[in-house]
C-alpha cells in the first residue's frame, strides 16, 4: 500500500497526505491545548500540523541525499513521499488518540483552582500526550521500515536509512516544536501563539542546561 | 607432452583491480554498462557522487577528465557559497559575504595543502594513478561533502536563527561538517580502492586532512561570529580556541551575534 503512494508523484494523494496531516495533528493539537483555553486549543491546533509538515519539506532535500549514500538508490520525490506518508500516518494515528486525549483533559481538574493541582493536571497532560506521540511515531515507522525493506531489500539498508531520517527529522523536529511552543500551556504563562522569546536559544541548549542543573545542582 | 594445446586468451582488464564477485568485492570500473553513461552539466555531477559515485570514478580515470574535475569544483565552490551563507547568516552584516569566501577558500585551500601528500602515499602503496585521478578524486571529496552540507543548510539555517550562542552553533555546523566528511571521505577510499587496490597510508592521510581542515578553520576565523577585521593576527590552536569559545569566550566578545 506504502509503495503505491511513494510510487509516483500524485497530486491529490499528497492534498489528501496535507490534509489529513493537517486534520489528524490539528484534532490532537486541539485537544493538547483545550485545557488552557480554547484559543491555546485553536492555536495548537494550526502549529502541530506546521511542524510535521515543515520538517518534512526542511529535511526533504538531506534525507534525499543520505538515502543513496546508504544504500538505497531512491529518488527525491519517492523518499520525500515515503516520509511524508509515514507523517501522514503518525497524524492520522494521533487524530484517532485525540478523543482519549480530550476525554482524558476534560477529566482533569480545571486550571482556575489550586497551584497545585494545576502542576499535577500540567504534568498528566504532558505524560498522555508523550505516550500517544510515542505509540504513533512508532507505528508510523514500522510501516516506514518495512517499505524501505521492501524497496532496498536489505534489512541492514533499511534500518540503516530509516535511523538517518529519524535523527535528521527528531533534530530539526524538536527545535521547530521548540520555537513553536507553547503547546499545553504552563498555567502561570499567558495563552499565545508564539513566546516572545521563541527565536532565542534552542531546544537542545535548554537540554543541556536541565541535565546541567539535575547532575550540578 | 603436448605444447600446442590454446591458451585461453588473457583476460582484458577493465579499470581498477578486479576481485571476486561477492557483496564487499570490488568490481572492475566499467563493469557494469551503468558506469560508462557520461555525466552530463553541473545537475548530472550532483546526481551522479549522490547515486553513482563509480560512473564519477571511471570518468575520472579517463582520459578527457578535466572537465569533470571542472564541474566537480564549480559544484564544490557553488555549495560552499551557498552553505556560507548560511552559516553567515547566524551573525548578519558583513558575514554574509565573509563567511561564504572563507569556508570556500578554507576548504579548497585545506584540499591543495593535502593533495601532494595522498599522491605520495598512493604512489607509495603501488599505484600508477596520475596526479590529475587523485585531484579529481580531492575534487570529488570536496564536491559531495559540499553537497551533503546543503542538505544540512535548512536545519542550521533554522537554528542560526533560533539560538545566540556562538558555541553551539559552532558545534553544530562542525556535527554537519563532520557526517558530511565521512561520505566525502568514504567516496575517497573507494576511488583509491580502485587505483591502487589497498590505499596504504590512507589513514594516516585522513587524520592529516581533518586536523589541516579543522586548524583552517581556526586560521581564517571568525566563521560563525563577527569581529572588525576580515582576518586576525593571533594564532592559535583549534582545540585551544575551541576551549575558549565553550568556557564563555563570547562573553568577552559581545559584538559577535547581530542585535
Amino acid at each position: 500500500m506504502l509503495r503505491i503512494w511513494t510510487d509516483e508523484w500524485n497530486t491529490p494523494r499528497i492534498s489528501l497526505c496535507v490534509a489529513l496531516i493537517a486534520g489528524g495533528a490539528g484534532c490532537f493539537g486541539a485537544a493538547v491545548g483545550s485545557w488552557r483555553a480554547p484559543e491555546q486549543a485553536l492555536y495548537c491546533a494550526i502549529k502541530l500540523p506546521l511542524i510535521l509538515l515543515l520538517t518534512t519539506v526542511g529535511n526533504g532535500l538531506l534525507n534525499a541525499m543520505l538515502a543513496p549514500l546508504l544504500g538505497l538508490n531512491l529518488p527525491a520525490r519517492q523518499s520525500f513521499l515515503a516520509i511524508l506518508v509515514s507523517f501522514t500516518l503518525a497524524a492520522v494515528i494521533l487524530g484517532a488518540f485525540s478523543p482519549l486525549l480530550a476525554f482524558l483533559i476534560w477529566n482533569l481538574p480545571p486550571l482556575t483552582t489550586a497551584a497545585e493541582s494545576n502542576l499535577s493536571a500540567h504534568s498528566v497532560i504532558l505524560l498522555g500526550e508523550t505516550a500517544m506521540i510515542a505509540f504513533a511515531g512508532v507505528a508510523a515507522n514500522v510501516r516506514l521500515i518495512q517499505l524501505l525493506r521492501l524497496l532496498s531489500g536489505h534489512r541492514t539498508v533499511a534500518r540503516r536509512i530509516l535511523c538517518a531520517w529519524l535523527a535528521g527529522n527528531l533534530f530539526l523536529g524538536s527545535q521547530l516544536a521548540w520555537i513553536a511552543r507553547p503547546f499545553v500551556g504552563s498555567p502561570g504563562l499567558p495563552v499565545e501563539f508564539l513566546r516572545r522569546d521563541a527565536l532565542e536559544g534552542s531546544f537542545f541548549e535548554a537540554l543541556i542546561r536541565a541535565a546541567r542543573h539535575l547532575i550540578f545542582p | 607432452m603436448n605444447t600446442n594445446v590454446p591458451m585461453p586468451p588473457p583476460l582484458q582488464p577493465a579499470i581498477g583491480p578486479s576481485p571476486g564477485p561477492g557483496p564487499g568485492s570490488l568490481r572492475p570500473l566499467g563493469d557494469d554498462p551503468d558506469d560508462r553513461i557520461s555525466i552530463p552539466g553541473l545537475a548530472g555531477t550532483i546526481e551522479a557522487m549522490l547515486r553513482y559515485p563509480r560512473r564519477v570514478m571511471f570518468h575520472l580515470r579517463a582520459p578527457q577528465s578535466g572537465s569533470l574535475i571542472g564541474l566537480m569544483v564549480l559544484v564544490a565552490l557553488f555549495c560552499s557559497l551557498v552553505y556560507g551563507v548560511v552559516v553567515g547568516s547566524f551573525s548578519g552584516e558583513s558575514q554574509y559575504w565573509a563567511a561564504p569566501v572563507k569556508i570556500a577558500a578554507g576548504l579548497f585551500i585545506s584540499a591543495l595543502i593535502c593533495l601532494p601528500s595522498l599522491y605520495i602515499f598512493s604512489c607509495l602503496s603501488g599505484s600508477e594513478a596520475r596526479l590529475m585521478e587523485v585531484l579529481g578524486l580531492v575534487m570529488g571529496l570536496l564536491a559531495l561533502m559540499t553537497i551533503l552540507l546543503i542538505g544540512f543548510a535548512p536545519v542550521a539555517w533554522v537554528f542560526s536563527q533560533s539560538t545566540t550562542s556562538i558555541a553551539a552553533m559552532g558545534s553544530l555546523h562542525l556535527v554537519f561538517w563532520a557526517i558530511a566528511t565521512y561520505f566525502g571521505l568514504r567516496f575517497l577510499h573507494h576511488g583509491l580502492r580502485h587505483l591502487s587496490g589497498k590505499p596504504a597510508g590512507l589513514r594516516v592521510w585522513v587524520l592529516v586532512f581533518l586536523l589541516v581542515m579543522l586548524q583552517m578553520s581556526t586560521a581564517i576565523r571568525p566563521i560563525v561570529g563577527k569581529s572588525d577585521r576580515f582576518l586576525t593576527n593571533e594564532k592559535k590552536f583549534f582545540i585551544k580556541h575551541w576551549m575558549e569559545q565553550f568556557d564563555g569566550g563570547q562573553a568577552a566578545q559581545p559584538s559577535f551575534r547581530r542585535p
